[in-house]
């Protein structure tokens, strides 16, 4: 189908009307659920050349921000024909930002990205204590906990956490991935996470290898 | 003359050489720790402080006796009052006690063209209620709220700045003074203060040509906070810059660089030179700041410190690209052989003022001990 190809390359070209144009064109065919779940596929796709375009530098942050904009316009677009169907999810995982920290702008390209990736994301939010990372690992059993923070003192709180996932024998039941600012691989060994990075787009695909 | 006043002129001598493009007898060091971080290392509780300023000059006095610097090494910026008063948005508590600028949206994407037509009356009218809530009340408690709002600032301020001027004289800090003025440039402003930085990153996109008028139109309001009432070539205006490293170099060039280059300008020419904080990554933005006016001052996060020394390091005075991180994370010699590293790029031929890439916010995001053993490390070995 060529819609779908164009879809795809409108999301990666963040050519927002053009895919607007697209999928309104997609919901006048009245098309099925199924159309609609590939139409999805074809919309991820697309934030997978998003990916790709900003680990080799086309792309900046306040471009992976406008591509989650685009990407949840596109899903309300054909949401009518999608219905509440839920789509095979590849893994889960918790995500928040760390005690003391208040910004949340990276957690949540990291986030948009991951949910685009096809993983399940519990959102805690900002400024998370240890103590509710562990109630909502022990609720939801995520294979990965991502943890993210701006300022110098997110380093120590991140640490916290890890030490709270194991006090309550929670640490190798998941993985830990850490980003945002100040994260450096000496942190990351100082604050006992698996990895770190500074990249959303890379951070997802090392998440994704963790559930293959 | 008094050892402390002698002491005083001889780092005054280091900056004034920097600025003048001589070679000074050392690499002078200005550093700060904020509020928080003195207040942490004093050993008092943070949110109870913070709130109390009456053992403000005892706890800033601990930080000069155990940090060596040529400027105060303390510097107090914000205290909760004002902004509890205001039931500010815009800067809020965390649960640890360190206030912070949240995301916000103060203007919406329909009232572009209001700001644009008249930015203060928007900003009055439209911004200030949304991200101060307490002036979103009747005229007669807004009034109120106002009023008691600065009493509060100038009374903390007030207080800060005459302990400041009590440490300098007391330990012969340089007068120079880095942060003399505050603003932003205009995009940073219309994205921090108005849209925030989801609504200016979608903005960018679908309506650039807002972006830019607005950008414009903050322009003046920016110069005019910017310049303090006596200029002096040897003071500074500190202005944070923050979105550029996000956006494409080609948005950047339309929409985030002409307005601040004429910034930058009309506070030169009214003669104030600027001290840039490049966050993040600049290194695609050389040639740009290589534009500016001679002796911007840039203190710079990350990318190539050599990079940069090469490209502006002969009209420009360089800070900065010291990895805060590797404080906390390195080995006492790790942190002296980067300490060493960034001299021996950055030193030669002046232009050069020591400094980390950012300030350490609180007492355990940094080993004190390293950070100590560095600043001692410059002060002694940093001689030309």
């Amino acid at each position: 189908m060529g819609d779908l190809q164009a879809i795809t390359k409108a999301v990666g070209e963040l050519d927002e009307p053009k895919l607007l144009e697209l999928l309104n064109e997609f919901i006048a065919s009245s098309p099925g659920k199924k159309d609609a779940q590939e139409v999805v596929a074809a919309c991820q796709k697309g934030m997978a050349l998003v990916g790709d375009l900003f680990e080799s530098g086309e792309y900046f942050i306040g471009d992976l921000i406008f591509a989650g904009e685009v990407l949840t316009a596109a899903i309300d677009t054909i949401k009518p024909v999608l219905g509440d169907d839920e789509t095979v999810k590849i893994g889960s995982m918790v995500v928040a930002t760390v005690e003391g920290d208040l910004h949340d702008i990276g957690k949540n390209i990291f986030k948009s990205m991951a949910e685009a990736a096809g993983f399940r994301v519990y959102d805690l939010g900002i400024d998370v204590p240890p103590s509710a990372f562990v109630e909502k690992v022990k609720e939801v059993k995520p294979q990965i906990v991502g943890m993210s923070g701006v300022l110098t003192l997110a380093i120590d709180s991140m640490k916290n956490t890890v030490e709270a996932l194991r006090e309550a024998g929670l640490r190798d039941s998941v993985k830990i991935i850490i980003g945002g600012n100040p994260v450096t691989e000496g942190v990351c060994k100082q604050v006992g996470a698996d990895t770190y990075t500074t990249n959303a787009a890379e951070g997802v695909k090392i998440c994704q290898g963790w559930v293959k | 003359m008094s050892d402390t006043l002698q002491l005083t002129q001889e780092r005054n001598q280091l900056f004034y050489d920097v600025i003048e493009g001589k070679i000074p007898k050392r690499v002078p060091i200005a550093v700060t720790v904020p509020t928080e971080f003195a207040i942490q290392y004093a050993g008092e509780d943070l949110t109870e402080t913070q709130w109390n300023n009456v053992k403000l000059e005892e706890i800033f006095d601990k930080i000069c006796q155990d940090f060596v610097t040529d400027t105060i090494p303390v510097k107090a910026l914000r205290f909760p009052s004002w902004y509890k008063i205001l039931g500010s948005k815009n800067w809020v508590m965390s649960s640890g006690g360190f206030l912070q600028h949240p995301e916000v949206e103060g203007m919406a994407i329909e009232e572009y063209d209001d700001f644009i037509a008249n930015p203060y009356n928007c900003i009055l009218e439209k911004i200030l209620p949304r991200l101060y809530v307490n002036l979103d009340k009747d005229a007669t408690t807004k009034a109120m709220t106002l009023a008691k709002a600065f009493k509060a600032f100038f009374d903390e301020v007030g207080h800060a700045r005459m302990v400041s001027a009590k440490l300098i004289q007391k330990y012969g800090y340089a007068t120079v003074n880095l942060t003399a003025g505050f603003c932003e440039a205009p995009f940073d402003f219309v994205a921090d203060q108005l849209r925030g930085f989801k609504g200016i990153s979608t903005d960018v996109r679908r309506v650039p040509d807002k972006v830019e008028a607005a950008s414009e139109a903050a322009l003046p309001l920016m110069l005019k906070a910017g310049i303090p009432p006596v200029p002096s070539k040897y003071g500074s205006t500190f202005i944070p810059l923050h979105m550029a490293p996000y956006l494409r170099t080609k948005d950047f060039e339309k929409l985030y660089w002409p307005t601040f280059k004429k910034l930058v300008e009309g506070l030169a020419e009214a003669g104030m030179p600027s001290f840039l904080f490049a966050e993040q990554d600049w290194m695609r933005y050389l040639d740009h700041l290589e534009e500016l006016p001679e002796n911007t001052r840039i203190m710079f996060e990350y990318g190539d410190p050599k990079l940069a020394k090469e490209k502006i390091g002969k009209k420009h005075i360089i800070l900065g690209f010291y990895p805060i991180s590797l404080i906390k994370t390195g080995t006492k010699q790790q942190c002296l052989d980067k300490a060493k590293e960034l001299i021996d790029i950055l030193a030669p031929g002046g232009k050069y003022i020591f400094s980390f890439d950012k300030s350490p916010v609180t007492v355990d995001s940094i080993n004190v001990e390293n950070y100590q053993a560095v600043l001692e490390y410059v002060a002694l070995n940093a001689n030309y």
